[in-house]
């Protein structure tokens, strides 16, 4: 008993010296709650179906952030690894019998291999060079998947793989979870030695390496551990739809999770979480307000651009980090951050204004 | 008292007004979710049809559901299954939980109708396909009966079958050939356009027409779905002295082909599918150039059944265009009436019963659901045709007398002037 009051007393001095301090912080956890909470108050399929896709989307694009955004490896063609994945799972799946609790993360070490196969060609390669390179490789692989319709079943893709859980609030809860864990564990990589040194391979390469640290190991251990986690959403999307065809390799979804990151706020992992939670459901939200309204596809269309335009004309590194510095200001002293009504810094002291 | 009097006025006019506007006992809706992809013609021809159909069937009274008449009310729902599939998949999401339709019709690309189909199994909903061919699509039925029953496709006939059609127009043109220019042995240009649905067809194609057809492949040619010069093609088909053409066109690239092969006057007969000269507007997208080219067709003005021309006129006069096969949804809603007023419930179980059952003529032939619930095909059933453009119009050509069917309308296949006079100076 008195184990738990001191683990709960430790935790609540975190939560009030840590969290509540910061509004970012505060925003998070709030999010995380309400996250939880939607079962709550509603269990309604169209809803919880449009959830769950904006979660394993919000996982995708975390994962291409953490490879283009932290590294700053430009890559153009990050369905390759959902797609990859979705592929392997539903493989596992179907022709072994594999659950989704095996065959998911079975088909993210398959985004790990297809991780491999991009970044050990691309290792020389650099900006446009690099985007254009990898923008090539899901292109590849759909003409593969075509010309062996037998294994990958061509045009139509492979259906029929197990449900995610046993109902569609379960495959929320798991989907949400996931989210969460998964975003928390991709910020933590870049907060570690490690993420600083992916982060100073995208300032500087060449001074990295001349500091002896092996850019290419920490390239293609970036180009891994991105194919990893898209790999988990891709294996999370093959089960929640029941089906992993071509579409999971389309030129499209690799730009649109390029336009949810950029939009949400590149270089931060939350961002691209955010930018894919707004802006996946309010596609939804124009569908339900515009109902039948002619040309629905294109006036969505038309609006999201529109949308995405200008909040990158007036906020240049995305929504999030614009929100954030209007609320937080950093210390220059100690480079910690405070919210903005703050006179002086909540740990040294130094005055912000 | 003045006052009292002044409330108890209000008070019956407010009540005589509540009752007037009241509906008398209004019979709910039935409510049918048509699922396309809107914005291209595919979609359009979904909710052109279903429109038509909904139209009819309210205006003489509804659906008789037990003693009541219902009608319908149709949910239009535009998949972008054609851009994104998940997008597809929560529009159809919409329509099942939340506009609580009974039944849905529609559909188009496989890939994306294989997601609907199980949220409409999910939700124990009957979802008749009206647009993907796929044979994948019923086999789940036979697999899986409890949960797949709810499925039904009733255009087009299956792509097993739309092969096999395509090979008889193929032999019939042969047939024709051989016949009025004496040729012994027929020469075959396979042209596919380059796509994944053309590959099988151009497989089947290299080993099926030596085989067993007597004919000879003197090359394949594999253009861009979307090119826009076909010339180098067509000279090279020209010069390994094809007889026929045998086409797979499902993209723009028909029209370029149709219209440069009449320009050039290749000596080959097209034949095969080419999804352009389907539409209303390729004559004059041609230019007329694309005249005597032939192709696998759902509807024309013929009397495929004595609903047919009607259909055709009533459509091509409120749309403006001819019917594609999507507009198939006009005889899903039909089906769906007469097998809902035969067990007299919108329950889907029961409904399924009916439509198992289902022994119904329509504007494409007679409709009967075999074990997979796949429409059934072959003579006496549905045919599906085959039409030419004769003169500026759309002809129907096949079937002519084949296996002993014959449409009324239907006027024989003509060979364009240039390709008999070049084979009959040759000899």
């Amino acid at each position: 008993m008195g184990l738990v009051s001191a683990y709960f007393r430790r935790g609540w001095t975190i939560l009030r010296s840590e969290v509540l301090v910061l509004p970012s912080r505060l925003a998070v956890l709030l999010f995380i709650i309400a996250l939880m909470a939607v079962p709550l108050f509603t269990q309604d399929y169209y809803i919880l179906r449009i959830l769950i896709l904006t979660c394993i989307f919000a996982i995708f694009a975390a994962s291409w952030d953490l490879l283009s955004g932290f590294t700053g490896q430009m890559n153009f063609g990050h369905a390759l690894f959902f797609g990859v994945a979705a592929y392997v799972t539903a493989l596992l799946n179907l022709d072994l019998g594999f659950p989704p609790y095996l065959s998911i993360p079975l088909g993210a070490v398959g985004g790990v291999l297809a991780g491999l196969v991009v970044g050990i060609p691309c290792l020389r390669l650099r900006g446009s060079y690099l985007a254009l390179t990898t923008l090539a490789f899901p292109i590849i692989l759909t003409g593969l998947v075509f010309a062996m319709p037998d294994i990958t079943g061509g045009e139509l893709g492979l259906s029929g793989l197990s449900r995610l859980t046993g109902s569609r609030v379960m495959d929320y809860y798991l989907c949400s979870s996931l989210v969460v864990i998964l975003g928390f564990a991709m910020w933590k990589i870049t907060d570690s030695k490690t993420g600083i040194i992916l982060h100073a391979i995208r300032e500087d390469e060449v001074a990295v390496r001349s500091s002896g640290i092996n850019t290419i190991r920490y390239k293609l251990l970036a180009f891994c551990m991105s194919g990893f986690f898209a790999g988990i959403a891709g294996g999370l999307y093959a089960h929640f739809m029941r089906l992993a065809g071509p579409s999971t390799l389309e030129v499209s979804l690799s730009f649109q999770v390029i336009i949810w990151s950029v939009f949400g706020g590149m270089v931060s992992i939350y961002g691209p979480i955010a930018g894919v939670f707004i802006l996946n459901p309010l596609m939804e939200v124009l569908r339900v307000a515009l109902g039948n309204f002619p040309s629905l596809p294109e006036i969505r269309m038309f609006i999201f651009a529109g949308l995405v335009l200008v909040t990158l004309l007036f906020m240049p590194e995305g929504l999030i980090p614009w929100v954030r510095d209007k609320l937080e200001n950093e210390c220059p002293r100690c480079k910690l951050r405070n919210v903005f009504i703050r006179q002086r810094c909540r740990v040294c002291d130094t005055s912000l204004s | 008292m003045k006052t009292l009097k002044l409330f108890g006025l209000v008070f019956a006019a407010l009540v005589l007004s509540f009752a007037l506007c009241l509906p008398a006992g209004a019979a709910a809706p039935i409510k049918i979710g048509v699922l396309g992809p809107m914005s291209f013609t595919q979609g359009e021809g979904h909710w052109n049809g279903a429109s038509m159909a909904a139209d009819e069937i309210n205006k003489a009274g509804g659906i008789k559901v037990g003693k009541e008449m219902r009608p319908i009310e149709l949910v239009k729902v535009d998949t972008n299954e054609f851009l994104s599939i998940p997008d597809a998949t929560n529009a159809a999401e919409l329509a099942v939980r939340r506009h609580k339709v009974d039944f849905l019709v529609g559909g188009f690309r496989t890939e994306a109708v294989l997601v609907m189909q199980d949220i409409a199994m999910d939700a124990k909903k009957v979802f008749i396909g009206c647009g993907a061919a796929h044979p994948a699509l019923c086999t789940k039925v036979t697999k899986d009966y409890d949960r797949y029953k709810y499925w039904f496709r009733l255009t087009p006939i299956n792509s097993k079958f739309l092969g096999k059609v395509d090979f008889i127009l193929l032999g019939t043109v042969a047939h024709i050939m051989k016949k009025t220019l004496g040729i012994k042995k027929i020469k075959v240009a396979v042209v596919a356009e380059k796509a994944a649905w053309a590959d099988p067809i151009v497989n089947i194609s290299k080993k099926l027409l030596p085989a067993k057809m007597g004919m000879e492949v003197v090359g394949v040619w594999r253009p861009s779905p979307v090119a826009k010069d076909c010339t180098a093609e067509l000279s090279a088909i020209q010069r390994a002295g094809a007889h026929i053409v045998f086409t797979t066109f499902s993209s723009s690239v028909g029209l370029t082909f149709a219209k440069q092969m009449g320009e050039l006057k290749v000596p080959a007969a097209a034949v095969g599918i080419n999804v352009e000269s389907q539409k209303s507007g390729f004559w004059g997208a041609t230019g007329g150039k694309g005249e005597y080219a032939e192709t696998i067709n759902t509807y024309a003005r013929v009397e495929i059944t004595p609903k047919t021309i009607p259909f055709y006129d009533k459509y091509v006069k409120l749309y403006k265009q001819a019917p594609n096969y999507t507009a198939g949804t006009y005889d899903a809603l039909y089906i769906l009436k007469e097998a809902v007023e035969r067990v007299g419930t919108v329950d889907s179980d029961k409904v399924v019963s009916a439509l198992e059952k289902t022994d119904y003529i329509d504007t494409a032939g007679r409709v009967v659901f075999d074990k997979s619930h796949d429409v059934t095909w072959g003579p006496n059933y549905v045919t599906s045709i085959g039409t030419q453009w004769q003169d500026g119009e759309m002809k129907c050509v096949w079937p002519y007398h084949w296996q002993k069917v014959f449409y009324k309308g239907t006027v024989p296949y003509k060979l364009a002037p240039w390709i008999i006079d070049y084979w009959k100076n040759k000899k």
